[in-house]
């Protein structure tokens, strides 16, 4: 039964890697093969090419003076920070908001069991996320300190250890926010609110983490004495994936035991949860007077209605619309040594910190990208736009419209923050000003395109459009990937035609690929969502 | 009002609804029945420019569906079998997105509300999230959506699921009203006694194809309507 459940939520999350929803079949096998070299590929490659470096960085120094055991603590703790992070937002949600809740519940499945399959999926997510992390950190520690049947048993041991950590982790924050969302009336924006102070923790350590990690290496004999004697627990996890048996049974123990205590929590209060209909009080209707909209104006307002009334939604495709001007801030304050700083590092190519600030706010833009999942969204209710007179164009245009409206107005303070500050010639400072806003505009059609070309429309739980589909994935990493090459060619080869002409090319590519994306938007991608 | 003229639509190699016509005049109450599966949803869906057939011809006073879906759009309002509303919204701001859709004057589309929200009691619920309705709350908001613009043609597919009693009898006096009005009504539906009752003309479908439709007592005769489709679906 529990491999009948597990097995029915990976193919709903894997759905568009073998079903071709446009054409209304089952993908080849080279094509689905395709799709999993491709996401294999930005797993592994890009978050587990980061992690090998870093590990790379640290293994070495500090496996030399006998501090393997600082290595693992430091890798696992990332490994822990990333997974529960990853996976932190789809828990809630997984664990108790699927729509098949009552079917299941219906059907002669055991309680335990239903919990176990979603456990099961959050603790795949987390798994995934903290692998890229702990596999880099195993094997180069293998091959630094050699690769003993203890360190490879205790190694993976450890593993394992850590992507139970995070999924228990994960599964406490989900029933904590379901707990709390219950007795709450915003709980959309209380949930990103929360989400959002974890998630600058995260990130402060995050931008802190090269230095710490310099200062640990630096330090490591004062700091590993302080922690062996502070915390020895934490030793003991290092100690782990050094081989330490001793270390592996108790942490075995202690994360089973833990296990145990959050399972008996969850599924005593599943049914109470997954089943609540909250305990806010009724809304009364009181008759108000109504603005007339166009029916532009109206879809553009029901977007935003679906935007801002889900907290997955937000979270997982709306940071940029905080980070760009928290960068905005950051660059008026910090930005002329920030570009002084690059132009002395890449001293032989002019304005290059006016480019590479540029493509750093690029990669900024690519954090929106609600415009991607919003056709899926639309969900079993798609019948509503298809039925009501107005043009599938007007709706396409209307998703796009929410991506291009919430990304371009804080990067237009951005770009007037970042040309105030970046000691460049006028028309560098025009173009670092147009083109990051071009790409806005570029990122939201393209998003919209890949919504229309990769719909999932039979979801039961709608993290699977919001977070799990190829369309997500493409318009995420793909915007990352567009960033870094933005960057990195103007580093290769870029400095030498110079920034104003290598930004002007940058910027007629992002107008002309707009511009032709969205024609095929209006024509065919209009008659392929009337056909969806 | 409404003219089907040899709708086929085909899903992969079966034919969902083959050579199907139908024609449906202004004042009536038009019955579409028939077992599961037998092409009455497909039929509806074709109707209202949710699914593109292969052949044949859909004309809404004239205009073809196909051709200037748009226009057509303006003249009907669509049930579905399933009312899956924006869960998203709140009832009244639904309503007031399908208005604004159809451009109905603010006055207008209130007193509107006013009238059909009170007439099937969700008026006090039209603040409160659709999510937090039942099955038959989304089914009156539904019906209440479908009535704001005053259109010509009502395409329903089940509406009498879901609804209590009382909602039940107002939906077929809502429905009477309108035809007698000068409207039209194309709905589909399993309650053949209902069907009995309310509907002038009937069309009855089996595997896709039409195989009896007129007046009412056209198709049945002195037998009960229940008789008549059992013994149709017999043959």
């Amino acid at each position: 039964m529990l491999k009948v459940l597990i097995k029915k939520q990976l193919t709903e999350v894997f759905k568009s890697y073998f079903y071709d929803a446009k054409n209304n079949r089952m993908r080849s096998k080279w094509a689905v093969a395709g799709w999993f070299v491709f996401f294999i590929a930005i797993m592994a490659g890009l978050l587990g090419g980061m992690f090998t470096a870093l590990a790379l960085s640290m293994c070495p120094g500090l496996t030399a003076v006998g501090m393997g055991w600082l290595y693992f603590l430091l890798m696992g703790g990332i490994a822990i920070i990333l997974g529960a992070f990853g996976s932190v937002f789809n828990s809630y949600s997984g664990l108790y908001l699927a729509k098949d809740g009552d079917l299941l519940l219906s059907m002669p499945i055991p309680v335990k069991t239903v919990i176990a399959a979603r456990l099961t999926n959050v603790y795949l997510m987390g798994a995934m996320y903290a692998a890229t992390v702990m596999l880099p950190a195993l094997i180069v520690y293998w091959i630094t300190a050699g690769p003993t049947v203890a360190r490879v048993i205790c190694g993976i041991l450890l593993f394992l250890i850590v992507t139970v950590i995070v999924l228990l982790l994960s599964a406490i924050l989900g029933w904590v926010v379901a707990k709390i969302s219950l007795k709450l009336k915003n709980k959309s924006f209380i949930t990103v609110l929360a989400s959002l102070l974890f998630i600058v923790a995260y990130y402060v350590v995050y931008f802190r983490a090269s230095d710490m990690v310099q200062d640990i290496i630096q330090n490591a004999g004062a700091y590993g004495t302080q922690i062996k004697g502070a915390s020895y627990a934490l030793y003991l996890f290092g100690r782990t994936g050094e081989g330490d048996w001793m270390a592996a049974a108790i942490y075995l123990a202690v994360t089973a035991l833990c296990f145990a205590g959050v399972w008996i929590v969850l599924s005593r209060s599943f049914l109470n949860i997954a089943t609540a209909s909250g305990k806010t009080g009724k809304v009364r209707y009181t008759e108000k007077a109504v603005k007339e909209k166009t029916p532009f104006g109206a879809l553009l307002s029901k977007e935003f209605a679906r935007f801002t009334s889900n907290p997955s939604y937000m979270l997982n495709c709306g940071l940029g619309v905080l980070l760009i001007p928290a960068c905005a801030v950051l660059f008026l304050i910090k930005g002329r040594e920030i570009a002084e700083t690059l132009n002395q590092v890449f001293s032989g190519m002019p304005d290059c910190a006016a480019v590479l600030l540029c493509a750093s706010l690029c990669l900024l833009s690519s954090m929106n990208n609600m415009a991607t999942p919003s056709v899926s969204l639309e969900g079993k209710s798609i019948w509503i736009p298809q039925s009501l007179p107005v043009q599938a164009k007007t709706v396409l245009r209307a998703k796009t419209s929410v991506q291009m409206l919430l990304t371009a107005i804080p990067m237009l303070l951005a770009v007037i923050c970042t040309a105030a500050v970046v000691p460049a010639s006028l028309p560098v400072k025009l173009l670092l000003c147009i083109m990051p806003l071009l790409y806005s505009v570029f990122s939201a059609v393209s998003g919209t395109v890949a919504g229309v070309r990769m719909p999932i429309l039979n979801w039961t739980n709608e993290l699977a459009p919001i977070k799990q589909s190829g369309a997500i994935m493409i318009t995420l990493f793909g915007g990352w990937l567009l960033s870094i090459a933005l960057a990195g060619l103007y580093l290769l080869v870029g400095y030498k035609i110079g920034a104003t002409l290598y930004l002007l090319l940058w910027s007629a590519l992002f107008a002309v690929l707009s511009l032709i994306l969205l024609k095929w938007l209006d024509t065919k991608g209009a008659a392929a969502f009337s056909a969806l | 009002m409404l003219k089907i003229e040899h709708l086929t639509k085909t899903f992969g190699t079966k034919k969902a609804v083959d050579d199907l016509s139908l024609h449906i005049q202004p004042g009536e109450i038009y019955g579409f029945i028939g077992h599961n599966g037998a092409g009455k949803t497909t039929t509806l869906k074709s109707v209202v420019g949710i699914l593109q057939f292969d052949e044949g011809n859909i004309t809404i006073n004239g205009t073809s569906i196909r051709e200037d879906p748009l226009t057509c759009k303006k003249q009907f309002a669509y049930i579905p079998d399933s009312p899956d509303l924006y869960d998203f919204m709140s009832g009244i701001k639904y309503l007031n997105f399908v208005a604004d859709i159809f451009a109905i004057p603010a006055q207008e589309r209130q007193e509107k509300i006013r009238t059909y929200a009170g007439l099937l009691e969700l008026t006090g619920d039209l603040a409160q999230p659709v999510s937090a309705y039942s099955h038959g709350m989304k089914q009156k908001l539904a019906v209440i959506a479908a009535w704001l613009h005053s259109p010509k043609l009502i395409v329903m597919d089940e509406p009498f699921v879901g609804l209590d009693p009382k909602a039940s009898h107002l939906l077929k006096q809502m429905m009477r009203e309108h035809c007698d009005g000068g409207g039209a009504i194309f709905f589909s539906t399993h309650v053949l006694e209902v069907a009995e009752k309310l509907c002038d003309k009937v069309a009855i479908i089996k595997q896709g194809k039409l195989i009896k439709a007129g007046t009412m007592e056209e198709v049945k005769g002195d037998d009960s309507l229940e008789e008549v489709f059992l013994e149709l679906e017999a043959e």
